[in-house]
């Protein structure tokens, strides 16, 4: 939905990056999107895509990461991988007492071309 | 083949020597949860405390907002911030009730983001010691992702959504402080059980707080009072 605009924001950051290191253009931007961090991740990557015409990133490669988040169960304390943020422990299905990472959505690192 | 240096792994994370690795690790809502900060520094200077009313379109803010101004308008300065895609018809509710109101239409945008609070801050200049409210656009989605710079996040629902809700949308329940359970009067219609209803919410925040009220006839909105008037030494 608010896609658009995030992708805006991304275009904004590597163009003044891209800029402070007096390059005109990003060859590949690397993002993490975490699988709760509410944005959708392919509906970014599309939008990012085409948003990107004429701009600082009209040649770049997308990298978008997808990350998963770390449950530690409430019930028997294992740790699990999560997909969804209402994901339960696969030994017990109970929900995790703690959630680590999972919403994460960051611009990790651009390749820029040097003049 | 990489066309420039001829090697065969793609995988090669060395740069060629034309090109440079910039590593950034920059959150893409920095500059919303900057200027959030600044609303929130704001905020605090003035002795203004701030709340972020969301929910799902027809929950009933704007009736627990005409309710709670018409309570505290004899001795404290209330302020609105609507949000909405259309229209000026919340604002004008929120003006009949005697606070002053300022009506941001997004058009096509589904939520309120900090810079826009920034905004409508400088227009209506609140007064110390008043009490703000951003009645947030109707949408439980998007606004979770977006810190305005308010002290507390209230998530209004009615008993005609379903108990099950909590689950649905964890990352507006995540990110809210005080949940209001309204139209408490329609209890004996609908098939909500509240109990239930707490369990799912606590099982996504378990420092969530509730309230249950009816805005219509007023039964609860003390709790409502009492809960705001303890936030903060105002």
């Amino acid at each position: 939905m608010h896609e658009f605009s995030l992708a805006g924001e991304v275009i904004k950051l590597a163009r003044h990056e891209a800029e402070k290191h007096k390059s005109m253009a990003v060859s590949e931007i690397t993002i993490e999107v975490g699988n709760f961090s509410g944005v959708e991740a392919e509906a970014f990557e599309s939008v990012l895509g085409l948003l990107s015409e004429g701009s600082i990133l009209e040649k770049a490669r997308l990298n978008i990461l997808r990350l998963k988040g770390k449950g530690i169960c409430a019930a028997c304390n294992k740790e699990f991988e999560m997909d969804q943020r209402m994901d339960t422990c696969p030994e017990c299905q109970s929900y995790p007492s703690e959630i680590k990472g999972g919403n994460e959505f960051r611009v990790v690192s651009l390749l820029i071309e040097e003049e | 083949m990489c066309e420039t240096c001829g090697c065969d792994n793609h995988n090669h994370d060395h740069a060629h020597s034309h090109e440079k690795v910039i590593n950034l690790n920059i959150d893409i809502l920095s500059q919303n949860n900057i200027t959030a900060g600044m609303n929130r520094r704001f905020f605090e200077g003035r002795k203004v405390l701030c709340m972020n009313m969301v929910s799902s379109p027809g929950s009933g803010k704007t009736t627990v907002l005409e309710r709670t101004i018409g309570h505290f308008i004899p001795f404290r300065k209330l302020y609105v911030i609507e949000g909405d895609q259309q229209t000026l018809i919340d604002a004008d509710r929120i003006e009949k009730a005697g606070a002053s109101a300022i009506q941001i239409n997004t058009g096509s945008g589904c939520h309120l983001d900090a810079q826009m609070v920034e905004s409508a801050l400088k227009k209506l200049d609140p007064q110390t010691d008043s009490i703000l409210f951003i009645e947030n656009v109707g949408n439980l989605i998007c606004p979770a992702m977006f810190d305005l710079g308010e002290y507390k996040r209230v998530l209004v629902i009615s008993v005609t959504e379903g108990e099950d809700k909590p689950l649905k949308y964890p990352n507006m329940f995540e990110t809210s402080h005080l949940v209001i359970i309204n139209k408490s009067d329609l209890l004996p219609h609908v098939d909500f059980r509240a109990e239930e209803f707490m369990k799912n919410a606590r099982q996504v925040n378990h420092h969530l707080e509730f309230i249950e009220l009816s805005a219509k006839t007023g039964e609860g909105m003390n709790a409502w009072y009492d809960w705001l008037l303890s936030q903060k030494n105002i």
